[in-house]
Order: C-alpha cells, then structure tokens, then sequence
C-alpha cells in the first residue's frame, strides 16, 4: 500500500500526461488544463517551500553543533531572512507596507538582486575563465591522433569564429562554421539519439513501475 | 633539463594573472574590429525581422547573472530590433532568478526609445507595444499553457496588471497570434519550446544561447527545428553588426567591443596548450 | 579615473573582489561572499513565490470560494510528512504525481523532437540538399553527415565487439566525435572568457571609471 498507491498514481498521471497529445477531446484538454494550471503549480510551490526549510534546517543545525565554518551559516540564515522580509513586505516594485529607501539609497528586491546576487553569481561563474586556462594548460596533450584531431578543431574554431580568423584567412570563419555545421552535428546527433532512446527507455520504466528509485528506502 | 621542467610547471597563479592581463589591457586600449556574420544569426535576424503587424514576437528571457554577459548583449539587441520594427513584444521567464534581469533589460532599451520619441505614437507604450509577463512555474506551465490561452496562465503580469485588460493581450491570445518565439537561455529549456510548442502547436523558435551549449543546439538548427542561432558573445556582436547594418541603429555595441578581449585571451590559452604540449614532448623523448 | 559614487555599485565591486580572491586561495572574505549569496537568492525565490504563485493562485481563489483547490494544497501540503518518521511514505504522493505527468508529457513530445525530426533532418532528401543553401555541394555534406551520423551511432553500439566493419564505422564515428568535441571546447573557451570580461568591465567600468 504505502509503495503500491503511489506507484499506481504514477501511472495514471504517466497516462494521462500522454493523452492530450492523441486526444483533443474537450474533457481531457480541461482536466489536463486543471493537472497543469492548479494542481501542479500548487505543488510546484510547496517543493520550494520544502527545498527551504531543509537548507534552513541544515544551516540551524550546524550552528547548534558548532560544526565546520558554522558561523558562516550565521550570515546566511541573516541574509536569507532579511531579504525576504524586505521582499514579503516590501512588494515586488517596492511598494510595500515596508518602506524600502531611505533618503535616495534604494534597498527594494530588485536593488538587492541587481547589486547583490548579480555580482556574485556572475563572479562564481567568471573564476572558470581561470581554472579552464589553468586545466588547459596542465592537462590537454595531444597524446594520441583522437586528441590531436580534437586539439586541431579547437584551435581552428576558436580562431576561426572571430575577427582575427577572418584576417588570417577568408576562408577560415567559413572552415570554422562548416566544422560546427557538419561533424559537430553528425557527432552530436548521434550521441543525441543514444540519449534520446535511453531517455525513453527510462521513461517507460517510470511508468510501468519497474524503475523505482524514486520511491527511495523504507517501508 | 631544468627549461623543460619549468615549462611544464609554471605555477597556476602566473596563468592567472597573465590571463587577466590580456583581457584587462584590450579593454583599456580597444582595438576595433570587423564582425563577419555568419548564417545562424542571419536567420535570426530575419526571422524576427519579418514578423507580420498582426503578430507578435515572444523572448524568453532566461538567463541567470551567470550567463549575463553572453546572452544580455543578444536580448538587449532582439529588443532594439522589435521595437525600432514596431513589432509586439511578450517578455516572460520560466524560472525565478532571470525575472530582475529581464525587468532591467527593458527598463534600460525602453527610455532609450521614448526620449527620443516625439509623440505617443512613436513612444513604446507598457500595455500597447509589449507585456512582461513574469513567471508561472513550473516551465512546462506556460509552455503547454500559453497553446490555449496565454492570459489564462499569467492571469497577472510582473507589475500585478491583470492581463485580459491590457490592450495588447486583447488580439495576441495564444501562439497562432505569435509568429516567433526567441528563447535566451543557457540550459536545455529552448528544446523544451522546441518538444511542446513547437510540435503540438507549430509556433517558430529561435534560440540565443551560451558558448557551452552551441553543440547541443546546432543539430536542431540543421534540422529546421531552430528558426536561428546566436552563440554566445560573438553572435550577440553578429547581431549588433545587422542592426547597424540593416536597420541603421547606431548604438553602443557591448557584444563587439568585447571581441578584442576574447581574440587575446584565446591566443593566450591556445600558446598555454602549445607550451603545455611542448614540454610533455620534450620529457617524453627525454625518456 | 573616475571612482563610483553609488554605494550599491561599492558594494557589488567589493563582494565581487571576495569572490576572485578564491583565485589565491580559500578565505574567509571568499566564504562570507558565498553564504551571502545563498541567502539572498533564496530570498528573492520567496518573495516571488509568494507574490506570484501562492498568493494569487492558490489563497486569493480558495479564499473566494474556489474550494477544488483544497486538492491540491493538501497534496502540496503532504511534502512535509517527510519530517514525521510514522507517515514519510506520504510524500511519494506528491512525487509521484509529479514525476509521473512529466514523464507521460516527455514521451510523445521527446520522439517527435529528439527522434524522428532528427532522423528527418539525417536522411538524404532534397529538401535537406537544399537546406544548405550550397547548391550541388549540398549532397556531399548531407551524405558526409548521413554517414557521420550512422557512424558515430555504430561507435555506441556496445553489444558486439567492435571488428570487421563495425571497428571501420567506429573508428570512423570516433573521428566525427572528435573533431565535434573540439569545436565545443573551442566554443567553450570563449563562453568561459566571456564570463570573466563581464565582470572586468563591471570592475573597470562601472565602479573605477577606467574604461567607458
């Protein structure tokens, strides 16, 4: 029962998430309009909120024990709640029950977002700039004729696509551009369908219930 | 033996430090440069370019602060493009995180028209010339939604307005009103306009995306599925490069003057990997 | 030069400085910037969780008398079992429900997109000769592509070894694969740099004025 309910509830909605596509019918389209409107989007919302409570619970956790870096966990369980506190009651716009300026020093949502998590989410991604040049430099070597193959088609797409391959040679954007159109998407497409196939394999497995990882441990 | 040895063991912080250098100092002495474009960006330019009056162009923007500086260039340009064309613009995001940047991106390109603007007529209007949407989770909400009805999915828009009262969204009810649906993302969400919109409803995609995921696109760009292709930085520029070349907007090009800093910054990664290999070579025969 | 006088962009330049100073090494400045980060973009995820979706789809319309949605808010609410040892199997439902109409929902639109309009854009046809816009070049390279990608599928086939003909097709495919990977680290590279020129330019420009 505890196993057996949700896989037969996996199932229908397996089925019934399939139906729409062959039948237009008034019925199905309404019901699969309320599964995707309502239903979903309700509990799409309460997975956040669960996704949440188990980051906040990790953090408050490792403050009790004094765990490694556990003040750090201060200051993020800080910004988490002032930032939404300043959202909640802030309003989107920032005009909320809370006021959110203070002479001309704007901190709205979306001042935070832009001045804060931008920064920091694109300066997370920027350090890869470093560790791809450092890794390229340590760890490409053309050892044998598959890596050669593939060290020559990086240099001459990476030259190739900007101006300075147009320089060197007419030619040589168009070369570029003919590697990105032909083997690029003969390799691609084959590694594609093999994804594509496994993919649907797995698909079907979920909904026959014979892969059920998904349910997890337990009873 | 000791040359060897240094070759292959320069230490991980001068990489660093010469690689900042060679993408700071272009920056400060620019160098300008002619962009040739290329036929994916071409298609997209046209195909947003001949959208009909009676239909509408919806951009997805998706992309994350990580992503922002290969992809804002393309969204800013795609947006310059439809308003300078009058075309009806549907903004929305599919996950949470790209709703500030998309809000910043109009709010920068939509002044930038209405100063110059002499009349109502000529003004971009919120309501009348194009609609944020916002966000309704979960993605396959407003991809399935929107073949219905797109102001049943996003009953309210980003600023709270209730959609069915906005003038634009009396006449662009669902995607036969939308002639091209443009996708900025760096994830896999433009296959997913590609598997639902496009094959239950018909509606034409395009993508913009990061360098990274150029190669999980381009075979459906063969294949027809895809109305055009930006990658990355360089068909952001490309983009640029159309706007001033057939529309003659004359306007900062973010996207291009970035290109010295990438030409540098490949050659210095590209004489890494030589020397890098020269010094494997060398202890190799050495043994 | 000519130094910001937004506090805001102050601020952005400093915690992004933290950020880079990973490069040297593992710091306290670098941690403080990170947990920052994750707080505040769950935050931003609340509050338009709540402004957008919980608010406006589910309380406003149960509150007005739109009861079908009690449904759902206890099917939603039944991912917080997890927590009760006694009644955690209750939180298969919800995941169940949601795993089994995104998988129903993938299949037909995954063998539309991914199958069968990929092998219609593989197989040699006029239209896909003409797809190149290469005149009679156009069947070379649909025939190179066509047996670029029946190779490259040949390397994956594991079931057999690979001898005789299937060792040529795999070699072959392995080639095409080869040179596709090249291409996308080439790609990749400038992907990577372009990351890092966003945030000199910020750096540069923005907060030290040096460059316009």
């Amino acid at each position: 029962m505890k196993r057996t309910f949700p896989l037969i509830l996996l199932m229908l909605f397996g089925v019934f998430g399939i139906l729409p596509s062959f039948l237009p019918h008034p019925v199905i389209q309404g019901a699969d309009e309320f599964v995707r409107n309502d239903l979903l989007r309700i509990i799409t919302a309460f997975a956040l909120v669960l996704g949440l409570g188990s980051l906040l619970r990790l953090h408050f956790e490792k403050i009790k024990r004094h765990a490694e870096n556990w003040p750090y966990s201060w200051i993020l369980v800080i910004t988490f709640f002032i930032t939404s506190i300043i959202g909640l009651f802030g309003g989107i716009s920032g005009h909320g029950i809370l006021p959110t300026r203070i002479g001309s020093f704007p901190f709205d949502i979306q001042t935070l977002y832009l001045r804060i998590e931008v920064p920091l989410g694109a300066t997370m991604f920027a350090l890869l700039a470093f560790f791809m040049a450092s890794a390229s430099y340590r760890a490409f070597r053309a050892r044998s004729t598959e890596a050669t193959l593939l060290l020559s088609a990086a240099f001459v797409v990476m030259i190739g696509i900007l101006p300075l391959g147009d320089r060197i040679s007419h030619r040589l954007p168009a070369f570029a551009q003919w590697i990105m159109d032909l083997p690029l998407v003969a390799g691609q497409r084959g590694i594609g369908f093999g994804i594509a196939l496994g993919g649907l394999a797995t698909e079907l497995k979920i909904i026959l219930g014979i892969e059920r990882s998904w349910l997890g441990g337990g009873e | 033996m000791k040359f060897i040895e240094r070759l292959t063991a320069i230490d991980r912080r001068i990489i660093y430090l010469l690689l900042a250098l060679v993408t700071i100092l272009p920056m400060l002495f620019p160098i300008a440069q002619k962009v040739r474009v290329m036929s994916p960006v071409e298609k997209c330019f046209n195909a947003l370019d001949t959208i009909r009056a009676d239909k509408a162009l919806i951009i997805d923007f998706d992309y994350t602060p990580q992503d922002m500086p290969e992809l804002e260039p393309m969204g800013l340009a795609m947006l310059r493009h439809a308003f300078t064309r009058r075309i009806k613009v549907l903004v929305l995001c599919l996950y949470v995180q790209p709703l500030g940047l998309a809000q910043a991106a109009l709010d920068q390109i939509v002044p930038e028209f209405n100063n110059r603007a002499q009349s109502n007529a000529d003004s971009i209007i919120y309501g009348r010339d194009y609609v944020f949407l916002g966000w309704q989770p979960p993605p396959l909400i407003p991809i399935l939604g929107m073949g219905e009805s797109i102001t049943n999915v996003f009953k309210r828009d980003y600023y709270g307005n209730q959609t069915d009262t906005l003038f634009l969204m009396k006449t662009i009810k669902n995607y036969g009103n939308v002639e091209l649906l443009i996708s900025l993302s760096a994830g896999s969400i433009p296959l997913s306009w590609v598997a639902y919109a496009q094959n239950r409803f018909g509606v034409k995609i395009a993508t913009g995306c990061t360098s990274v995921s150029a190669g999980d696109f381009y075979p459906y760009l063969q294949s027809g599925q895809f109305s055009g292709l930006i990658v990355g930085m360089k068909g952001a520029a490309e983009y640029e490069e159309l706007l001033a070349r057939k529309l003659n907007f004359q306007t900062r090009r973010k996207a291009g003057e970035s290109l010295s800093s990438i030409t540098f910054a490949h050659l210095t990664i590209m004489l890494f990997i030589i020397i890098g290999n020269i010094g494997f070579f060398m202890k190799r025969r050495k043994k | 030069m000519n130094l910001a006088h937004d506090p805001w962009i102050w601020i952005g330049a400093l915690l992004t400085l933290a950020i880079f100073s990973f490069l040297y090494r593992d710091n306290p400045f670098y941690k403080t910037a990170e947990h920052i980060f994750v707080g505040v973009s769950n935050g931003y995820a609340v509050t338009f969780y709540w402004h957008n979706i919980l608010v406006p789809v589910l309380f406003n319309p149960l509150f007005r008398g739109r009861l079908i949605l009690i449904i759902p808010l206890i099917i939603g609410a039944l991912y917080f079992t997890r927590f009760i040892p006694k009644v955690s199997w209750l939180v298969r439902i919800p995941i169940g429900i949601t795993i089994g109409y995104y998988t129903g929902v993938s299949i037909p639109a995954g063998i539309e997109a991914s199958i069968i309009k990929q092998v219609q854009g593989t197989i040699l046809s006029p239209a896909n000769f003409r797809a190149w816009h290469a005149g009679s070049w156009g069947i070379l390279w649909s025939v190179i592509l066509f047996i670029g990608v029946l190779c490259v599928v040949s390397y994956f086939y594991f079931s057999r070894e690979h001898k005789g003909v299937l060792k040529v097709t795999s070699r072959i495919g392995i080639v095409f694969i080869m040179i596709g990977f090249g291409a996308a680290f080439g790609y990749t590279v400038m992907g990577r740099i372009s990351l890092l020129i966003g945030r000199l330019q910020y750096l540069f420009g923005n907060w030290l004025g040096v460059i316009k």
